[in-house]
């Protein structure tokens, strides 16, 4: 290592790294399978060839799930602060918070009404 | 060794044993299989899709035909390679597993050609990029059509056939679904592949006690303790379909070991199963059946999960005499399926338990298993009409309980027929 240098060690490193490389390259290129053939390839529902392609738009329902819990969230981040003052401010401050929860709930019940908790 | 199985006409059960051999691993997908093992007789007209089926097997493969009675050239047509064996299955299978793997047997070459239905090429050197991504038909296939979604969206509808060897369905059950995300939308059933001429007339010689009970008096213990472990082996695959497999595995060693009158491990089990939530959220309110819609199909413990007291035994003098009377329940949805096959497994054990040398008076048709059984039709040829508007609407997971709490056999008929046939051919 001190016979190299900096410099040398640095070089040994590249030479070694691009070696490495090639290695992998070639012996990837050795092993290589043959290409499997259309019907190994093609998806397994029974038997029967599909039709179209298994690219598919479909409705990610949860997402409206995710807002709701997004939601919640950020009411926790509200009760921080509110739970520093809660002694000070007193049965005021329950009030308000209650009022708070209220609201977001009855977001939560027109939610559950549009049918945004059913999964499928 | 992992083995695709497929059961062909009447081998269903000799299939379903194959489990109990601790070297044997049936596994669901032919990727995970080595082996094709392919039992009795297929019709012709499932030929292509079992031909689809070996090919997706993945080298090294190998076909095997377990004949079980069905006569040669029954279904070799396809298949120029192949290895017959007749008996200790589990023992061949495993010699022939090791010589595929050691080189010593060739991997069998494919049987379709090697052909994309859709061929597709980009435009870069590499086959990548150019409009098959965007515009509408993804490396050469068409994109599903768009329906409307329930919130108003247009989506897509994805065009599905499942089935005739999709592990969970009763084999030849083909379903073309549409599906928008999880749910069916629109389900057609394709006709049975067994109600043909090409599986009929086969050497049905050895079959259960309620086919040979169509035409000749079978001895009531027979024929109830068989009842009983057809219901059990139910169980077991339903179980098997509720990725339960090792309590199924010990169902089906219960189904095989079980004898008349020993009705307390079948009873046992009933609670178990009924302590399971897991079962009874996947269960409870999934695939309801109204009972008008089952008025005179006979449809045996599905109709009577349903409430209606629909059993040819009621009309037997034998079974009167030991006290006879049809077990129902209220639900009708496949809980109710699934605690009516075990209530009526305890009650034919008890009933074998006390039938003595009774027989039965063959009158032509039967309460099978799976319900009223004669030589024009069985239970299953008479429900696959009610499918499309059961699952219609259904997600995916409870379409697949349904149809496995009906317990669907479509050979039965054929062998029904066949059956008649065969007495008319002896007389």
């Amino acid at each position: 290592m001190i016979l190299l240098g900096p410099v040398g060690v640095a070089l040994a490193v590249f030479v070694a790294a691009i070696l490495l490389a090639l290695l992998i390259r070639v012996s990837g290129d050795v092993q290589r399978h043959p290409a499997l053939a259309v019907p190994e390839r093609s998806p397994f529902a029974g038997g029967e060839a599909p039709v179209v392609h298994a690219w598919n738009r479909y409705h990610a329902r949860y997402y409206v799930m995710a807002l709701v819990f997004l939601a919640f969230d950020m009411e926790m981040v509200f009760m921080y602060p509110w739970a520093v003052v809660f002694v000070r401010e007193g049965g005021i401050a329950m009030v308000e918070m209650g009022m708070f929860i209220t609201i977001l709930l009855l977001g939560v019940l027109y939610a559950w009404r549009e049918r945004v908790f059913e999964w499928a | 060794m992992p083995v695709f199985a497929v059961a062909g006409s009447g081998t269903r059960e000799q299939v379903q044993d194959l489990r109990l051999d601790v070297h044997m691993q049936l596994v669901d997908t032919p990727r995970a299989a080595t082996i094709l093992l392919v039992a009795g007789a297929i019709p012709e007209e499932l030929a292509e899709a079992l031909a689809r089926l070996h090919d997706s097997i993945p080298h090294p493969r190998c076909t095997v035909w377990w004949p079980l009675g069905a006569p040669s050239g029954a279904w070799l047509g396809s298949f120029p390679h192949h290895v017959a064996i007749e008996d200790q299955v589990p023992g061949r299978l495993t010699a022939i597993q090791r010589e595929l793997l050691s080189g010593q047997r060739p991997s069998e070459p494919p049987i379709l050609p090697d052909v994309d239905a859709a061929p597709w090429r980009g435009v870069g050197p590499f086959g990548q990029g150019g409009t098959g991504m965007t515009g509408g038909t993804p490396y050469g296939r068409p994109m599903a059509e768009l329906g409307p979604d329930r919130d108003g969206l247009r989506l897509d509808v994805l065009p599905l056939t499942v089935g005739p060897f999709f592990p969970r369905f009763p084999a030849g059950l083909v379903l073309d679904a549409k599906l928008a995300g999880d749910i069916l939308v629109e389900v057609a059933v394709r006709d049975n592949p067994f109600v043909t001429n090409s599986v009929r007339g086969n050497d049905r010689a050895g079959r259960g006690p309620f086919l040979r009970a169509l035409t000749e008096p079978v001895s009531l213990a027979e024929l109830e303790l068989a009842r009983a472990r057809a219901h059990l082996r139910w169980v077991a695959d339903a179980l098997a379909a509720c990725e339960l497999a090792a309590l199924g595995l010990r169902v089906l060693r219960l189904a095989t070991a079980i004898m008349p009158g020993d009705s307390e491990p079948v009873e046992s089990l009933a609670r178990v199963l009924g302590w399971t939530q897991a079962l009874g959220w996947s269960t409870r309110g999934v695939g309801r059946i109204e009972a008008a819609a089952l008025e005179g199909l006979g449809a045996g413990p599905v109709a009577r999960a349903s409430g209606l007291p629909d059993d040819l035994r009621a009309q037997d003098q034998a079974y009167r005499d030991l006290g006879f009377e049809p077990i129902v329940q209220a639900e009708g949805d496949a809980a109710a399926r699934w605690r009516q096959r075990l209530a009526e497994a305890t009650q034919s054990l008890e009933l074998a338990g006390r039938a003595g040398d009774r027989r039965t008076i063959p009158t032509g048709s039967i309460e099978s298993p799976r319900g009223l059984l004669e030589p024009a039709g069985g239970p299953a040829a008479r429900l696959l009409p009610l499918i499309p508007g059961l699952l219609e609407g259904m997600e995916w997971g409870d379409a697949v309980t349904t149809l496995v709490s009906l317990d669907l056999d479509l050979e039965e008929a054929s062998a029904a027929a066949g059956q008649a046939h065969g007495e008319a051919v002896a007389s």
